[in-house]
């Protein structure tokens, strides 16, 4: 399989053409389900894309921070592709968004230093006809919720993509004299301090790259997610993820919130 | 270290923000604007976490300074595994560890809010985590600084609260302003002397009350009161005439062994100032879930 378009596999055609003839399936909840349609969507399609990737091994120097491009790059390349395929179903399915977006990485037992990268979400489309796309002419992708999905309609934005930025790090370990020097001290260690700084901010900065791309006007709900896989504990993935938004120009219609007391348990 | 230089200047050209949408939508509901995700970090070493097992077995510890309780066993020489006293003491270099971690990390996150021309640094979130191993604490602050919507003015310190949203709008509509969070630590370690250690254990109520009524242990009560009582005095003296607001207190205890105990307080809140008068909120609507 490669990263072309209409590389789907044939099972996942003959899906989408079922659902083509009006059937929509959606892993929406029901309240998510009706605040999509209030907000002038309705959903095509459960949509999924996947991408099982040799992310190898990379030598790092024992006392040195650093980046590890090469697992950077294939953390990155493995969710790129997965997210391509999901949007290319979505674009099968003429669907102008996919929101609820989860990205998840398994490990299985049969593929040493191999993950599985997957996308999946729920393909929707405007009812008023206009194309919602964005720039780049792609359905829009987002990990938003069905009610952050209306409240977000509400305010005068649209999503725009899911952007990502990652950062493989190495962080140094101590020397002997390193540790002799600090024994007994409660001290901030700048080298540990500093790494971690320029790990999250490179993770970021390339999140917003993405977003630029997009000519969004911000990127809202990021979340910075760390994670050492399988590399031991002075190998970190810095993943930062968020929806890039953009200003519409459609009147903004906020809701004054209404205090309430539950009445349920 | 200039790691404010590294934020900032490459993250202009767009905002970013750590707000749900719906937290988004109150923000711009206030007339502010998100103007980007800020954090400050710190790594601390972290050692000497006890004063050690060996000084339990020879005699109290003499030096520690704040809060230190002494208890003598009642008993006279029973037998040489017998704990003759216990003790309870302040952990002070624990508590230090962790504000200056505190400190520095939430001073670099401001440092970022500052460059980005912010007002304030809402939606904070702290966490603090072991890193590359133990004996190394990384203290980890993020918000998303913001600012007036249609202007660049912006006071020489940013405000920085733990709230966002809905609850920050309350906070305003009462009249109140954020001015910083609140972070505070106490620790306090538990030696126990042979009642304590004997009650810990949970087998000796009917032999020691000739009953099996349930008894109170003193000193891991006193222990855990203490400990409260050091958080809260912490917290106030950094309030300099403000208020508390959406206090979270967290005690966990972790027992190193039996009779070994350290109690752990960390307290997170919002020094507010009142700068305008209460406007009673309209009465609310009584609902019932459909769900």
């Amino acid at each position: 399989m490669t990263d072309h378009a209409n590389d789907l596999p044939e099972a996942t055609e003959h899906r989408l053409e079922e659902l083509e003839h009006g059937l929509f399936t959606s892993d929406l909840s029901v309240n998510e389900f009706l605040l999509v349609k209030e907000a002038g969507f309705h959903p095509v399609g459960l949509v999924m894309g996947s991408s099982i990737y040799h992310t190898g091994i990379q030598t790092r120097k024992w006392s040195q921070s650093q980046e590890l491009t090469k697992l950077t790059e294939a953390m990155y390349n493995a969710r790129e592709l997965a997210m391509n395929r999901m949007e290319e179903e979505a674009a099968e399915l003429g669907a102008d968004g996919v929101v609820g977006v989860r990205l998840d990485v398994n490990y299985y037992e049969w593929g040493k230093d191999a993950a599985e990268f997957i996308a999946v979400g729920t393909a929707v489309k405007a009812e008023d006809g206009v194309s919602r796309r964005n720039k780049l002419g792609k359905p829009f992708t987002s990990d938003l919720s069905g009610q952050d999905f209306w409240t977000l309609s509400q305010t005068g934005y649209a999503p725009q993509g899911l952007v990502m930025g990652t950062c493989v790090y190495h962080i140094a370990h101590r020397g002997l004299g390193q540790t002799l020097g600090t024994t007994g001290q409660n001290v901030e260690l700048p080298n540990f301090t500093q790494a971690l700084y320029e790990a999250r901010e490179l993770a970021m900065t390339r999140m917003q790259d993405e977003s630029a791309r997009l000519g969004a006007t911000g990127v809202v709900g990021v979340r910075l997610e760390e994670k050492s896989h399988q590399w031991g504990s002075h190998t970190i993935e810095f993943l930062a993820l968020g929806t890039a938004v953009t200003k519409t120009g459609e009147p903004v219609t906020l809701a004054k919130p209404t205090t309430i007391i539950s009445l349920d348990n | 270290m200039s790691v404010a230089d590294q934020s900032g200047d490459a993250r202009s050209e767009s905002f970013t923000s750590g707000l749900s949408v719906s937290d988004f939508a109150a923000v711009l509901a206030m007339g502010l604007e998100p103007v980007g995700l800020v954090q400050g970090f710190c790594a601390m070493q972290s050692s000497s976490y006890a004063v050690g097992s060996l000084q339990r077995n020879l005699s109290p510890y003499r030096e520690a300074r704040g809060y230190v309780e002494n208890y003598q066993c009642p008993h006279g020489m029973v037998a040489g595994e017998h704990r003759m006293w216990g003790q309870n003491y302040e952990q002070y270099w624990v508590e230090e560890t962790w504000n200056q971690g505190f400190a520095s990390a939430s001073a670099r996150m401001l440092d970022e809010a500052t460059r980005l021309g912010a007002v304030g640094v809402m939606g904070v979130v702290d966490t603090q985590s072991t890193l590359a191993g133990a004996g190394v604490t990384e203290f980890h602050f993020r918000g998303t600084a913001v600012r007036l919507a249609g202007t660049d003015s912006a006071p020489s310190t940013p405000w920085t609260t733990y709230l966002s949203g809905q609850r920050l709008l309350k906070a305003f509509e009462a009249g109140f302003a954020p001015v910083s969070i609140v972070t505070a630590v106490a620790s306090v370690r538990v030696w126990a002397y042979c009642i304590t250690e004997y009650l810990l254990g949970g087998g000796g109520i009917s032999a020691w009350s000739q009953d099996a009524s349930t008894v109170e242990i003193d000193q891991v009560v006193r222990a855990q009161s203490q400990a409260r009582a050091l958080v809260r005095a912490s917290a106030r003296a950094q309030l300099h005439g403000d208020v508390l607001q959406g206090v979270d207190l967290i005690a966990t205890q972790h027992e190193y062994e039996h009779g070994d105990i350290e109690i752990q307080c960390l307290l997170r809140g919002n020094r507010a100032r009142r700068v305008g008068d209460f406007v009673p909120l309209r009465a609310p609507d009584a609902t019932v879930r459909l769900s």
